[in-house]
């Protein structure tokens, strides 16, 4: 609901938006000409495998970071628990599609689910902390849940379980695509509506926000059953399309804190700015990445990025593009000024 | 029973571990309003130093506690003054940010240094201990204690007892009055963080001493701080001391529990903390906020 | 029939008594103050009415229900409104869209869209004389126009009771009499008002009755010119020996207090 009140686009702006459309068009259509169709049409291949391995892992964090943008930009509960609800969708497709041989269309509606009651349960506690007594415990849930499973006979402990190999780059990428674009609608409509209002009195003063009658913990607690489903949904996804999931690929805390990354590098708050955040920094992260001494100094380029986003920009890039401060030294200055001794 | 008595006693010994571990976390996070997820980080690193020392050039463990200790008061200064500082009055999830980066950096710096691998400083002593009937004490857990306790008089001493210690307290109690009767305040801060940092660095140091180093093994001590300091409540240092002491207890107990085993310690952590956040959300000793 | 009645509310802060059984009535259509001594409770006592805090002991009664124990967004919601000392405005949002989430979920009756919302925060921000500002984001206003907004984010709910906290601290004269219309005016629609106040200008230019507070106890309660001529007032405020200079009767100590407030009506 801010953005309408926003001062009128600046050019700048413009072909930035212009920019992203087209991307997008592109993004979506290019898998086209991987299909028969396409071929016998005499497209040119457009994607490759590496094209659809980038496209759905980006697609992805778009998923995440639009989650944990809900209950943590618009409700303002900086969770670092929101992995937990990534690995328990992906081990509800897990254990449903290896273990009981469901069929993964069956098992993916049940990936959201189980981390959405996770989220009820957990919730309830964790929501009345606030500032770093909720970020830390939160952040014990997704340490905790990924412990646990890990030591599960039942669900395979270390070993991790495996599924059934579905090859279809296009299945799972539109699948994804699709899920992210539901966690853009999802916000969209918070937005837009009564609840969305709730959601950021709640983020600006809890108190003033109950006593105008919002009911803060039905709120709070919605809030982040929707974050989990959302999340829940990606993983389940996740675990089909990667075929094996253990504690380590699932569970991750470094996850965890890239969405929260994201949404706050794009500006946490805002409709497109964890996508903008997530698309950014996932290609950034994909192109560090790699195995051995590489992904030690994948991890140090993250830990810088941190260091310099949070240093540098703690309003986020989009408010920048969004015409309320202009990038340049100076806002780059008073941003330092004000958060610094 | 005598079994039960044995189990109280490592616990015990180990709470040591959380006590020396905690006191610099609770600081940081009592003065500064930081909850530092470097903490781990700094703590292994305390433990890299004494490995290099003794493995290297044969110095006793206890004998390079004080390097460990100047090293990371160092290194902690030096983050606060030229990093940490500039983020201080920004929203709480940027100072938890860019501690988890800092985190970050140090566990990949010292995955490329010193390998995955795992090490451990294992001197002639170690292993033996004192045979009271049928309970052991093992020396080593005793001398960690001892010198988790003796950390502790240290900190209370400085806080108490010394003008750098009224500085760092009227940081905590109110910022802006502490600038106006010239406290310099980012020397106050660093100050503060690089105590809390070499306090972390003694306590790496005797951590080698009971479990293998690896670059990633301090993190789970971040979490069990933060559990420890919840269950003993934030601000004073005895409430640090029976909070690691109890927590000790508690995984001791815990790990022994049927059904649990080593691979639960921070489920174990988790749980003690949202049961004490629950229930009495300022800790077991702690005033009310 | 009392619309509001608090019979011998008690609040504890761990050792610190907050309140000792406070006792007091309001009828529909008063202003009523309370005043006391900084520390005295006053505070406290909206919060318990207005549900932020659970009472230790004693009974809060709105239009003959008990209201004990029910969660402030439930208060909220049966008419009851407030405003805060220190300003909490939604700091994201803007002037309008400010009142306009009191008016999505505060109001009684039936559930607003937040268009039809911003277009009641509209008539709010009317009488309280922000309208000319409603699209400022709320870090450009000024002192007394956040305090404006308070009570507009109040009555954007369609509250029959509103609490203010000390809306006048803090602002000039010309400022103060400027509030004290919107006071009468917002009063004139039916709207009962429980005013704390420091100011007694406030409370003699505009209440009904005032009741009186220090440290947590009731100490005396009645007209507010005869409130404030009380010789326990003048000491409660400004301390024993100007109350013995300036009358009398200068023995009582808080502990006859008890009496005052429970008497009352």
């Amino acid at each position: 609901m801010t953005q309408r009140f926003r001062p009128p686009a600046t050019a700048l702006r413009r072909l930035f938006v212009g920019g992203a459309a087209i991307a997008l068009v592109y993004v979506v259509l290019a898998p086209l000409s991987s299909t028969d169709a396409g071929q016998q049409l005499g497209l040119p291949f457009l994607t490759d495998r590496l094209w659809f391995r980038v496209a759905t892992t980006v697609a992805m964090f778009v998923v995440l970071a639009s989650a944990w943008n809900i209950i943590g930009g618009l409700t303002g509960y900086a969770s670092f628990g929101n992995v937990a609800f990534f690995g328990l969708g992906a081990y509800t497709t897990g254990v449903l599609v290896s273990l009981r041989q469901w069929p993964f269309g069956l098992a993916l509606l049940l990936a959201p689910v189980v981390p959405a009651l996770f989220a009820l349960v957990i919730g309830i506690p964790l929501l009345r902390l606030h500032g770093h007594y909720f970020a830390v415990a939160s952040l014990g849930v997704g340490v905790a849940v990924g412990e646990v499973v890990n030591n599960l006979q039942p669900l395979g402990a270390s070993t991790g379980l495996f599924l059934p190999i579905v090859r279809s780059n296009l299945l799972f990428f539109y699948l994804m695509l699709a899920a992210a674009a539901l966690a853009v609608l999802v916000t969209w409509v918070i937005l837009h509506t009564r609840f969305g209002y709730g959601l950021l009195a709640i983020r600006e003063n809890e108190e003033a926000a109950a006593v105008i009658g919002v009911n803060t913990t039905f709120y709070k607690v919605a809030a982040l059953m929707i974050a989990a489903a959302l999340t829940g949904l990606a993983g389940g996804i996740f675990a089909q399309w990667n075929t094996f999931i253990n504690q380590e690929n699932v569970f991750p805390i470094e996850y965890n804190v890239e969405m929260i990354l994201m949404a706050v590098l794009g500006g946490a708050g805002t409709l497109l700015g964890p996508v903008a955040g997530a698309v950014t920094l996932e290609l950034v992260i994909l192109r560090l990445a790699g195995g051995g001494a590489a992904a030690a100094y994948s991890q140090i380029g993250l830990g810088v990025l941190l260091a310099v986003t949070v240093i540098f920009l703690p309003r986020g890039v989009i408010d920048f593009f969004g015409g309320q401060s202009r990038l340049s030294l100076w806002a780059l200055r008073r941003s330092l000024r004000e958060t610094s001794v | 029973m005598s079994q039960l008595l044995q189990q109280l006693v490592l616990g015990l010994l180990l709470g040591g571990v959380y006590v020396s571990v905690a006191l610099g976390f609770s600081l940081v996070w009592g003065i500064l309003n930081i909850v530092n997820l470097a903490h781990g980080a700094f703590v292994i690193i305390g433990a890299y130093i004494t490995w290099v020392l003794f493995s290297r050039l044969g110095v006793d463990p206890f004998l390079s506690l004080p390097v460990d200790a100047l090293v990371l008061f160092a290194l902690g200064y030096g983050l606060q003054r030229g990093l940490i500082n500039r983020v201080i009055r920004a929203p709480l999830l940027f100072t938890f940010l860019l501690t988890f980066g800092i985190n970050l950096v140090i566990v990949s710096l010292l995955l490329l240094i010193f390998s995955p691998d795992f090490r451990s400083v294992t001197p002639r002593y170690s292993g033996s201990g004192l045979s009271l009937g049928s309970v052991t004490i093992p020396y080593i857990g005793l001398a960690r204690l001892g010198i988790a306790m003796l950390l502790a008089l240290v900190l209370w001493f400085v806080l108490n007892r010394t003008r750098i210690g009224a500085g760092i307290q009227a940081v905590g109690a109110d910022r802006d009055a502490a600038q106006l009767v010239g406290i310099d305040l980012r020397h106050v801060y660093a100050l503060t963080f690089a105590i809390g940092a070499a306090f972390a660095g003694v306590a790496g140091g005797l951590i080698g001493l009971q479990q293998s180093i690896t670059p990633t093994a301090g993190d789970p001590f971040t979490l069990q701080s933060f559990a420890v300091v919840i269950l003993g409540g934030l601000g004073r240092v005895s409430a640090t001391i029976a909070g690691g002491l109890l927590f000790g207890l508690i995984q001791v107990l815990g790990l022994n529990a049927p059904g649990l085993g080593a691979g639960y310690s921070n489920a174990i952590a988790f749980a003690v903390l949202v049961v004490v956040l629950a229930f009495r959300p300022q800790g077991l000793l702690g005033r009310l906020a | 029939m009392s619309q509001l009645a608090v019979r011998g509310v008690s609040k504890r802060f761990g050792g610190v008594a907050a309140l000792t059984e406070v006792t007091f009535s309001v009828e529909p259509g008063e202003i009523f103050g309370i005043i006391g001594p900084n520390g005295a409770g006053k505070t406290t006592l909206l919060n318990c009415i207005s549900g932020l805090y659970d009472t230790d002991a004693g009974e809060i009664r709105w239009e003959d229900r008990s209201i004990t124990g029910l969660p402030a967004h439930r208060i909220a919601r049966l008419g009851i409104g407030r405003t805060f000392q220190i300003v909490r405005p939604f700091g994201s949002m803007t002037v309008r869209e400010n009142a306009a989430t009191g008016a999505l979920f505060g109001q009684p009756s039936g559930r607003l869209q937040p268009r039809q919302a911003l277009a009641y925060a509209d008539t709010v921000l009317d009488l309280v004389g922000l309208a000319a500002k409603r699209d400022y984001p709320v870090r450009r206003l000024t002192v007394p126009d956040r305090k404006r907004l308070e009570v507009a984010r109040a009555l954007a709910m369609r509250p029959r009771l509103l609490l203010l906290d000390e809306v006048m601290a803090g602002l000039n004269p010309v400022e103060i009499e400027q509030a004290l219309d919107m006071v009468r005016q917002v009063n004139r629609q039916g709207v009962t008002m429980v005013l704390i106040e420091h100011v007694m200008r406030v409370i003699v230019g505009v209440c009904t009755r005032a009741l009186v507070l220090n440290f947590g106890r009731p100490l005396i309660e009645g007209k507010p010119e005869a409130v404030l001529r009380d010789p326990r007032v003048i000491e409660a405020y400004l301390g024993e020996r100007y109350a013995r200079q300036g009358g009398p009767d200068a023995s009582p100590t808080q502990a006859d207090g008890e009496g005052g407030g429970g008497a009352g009506q």
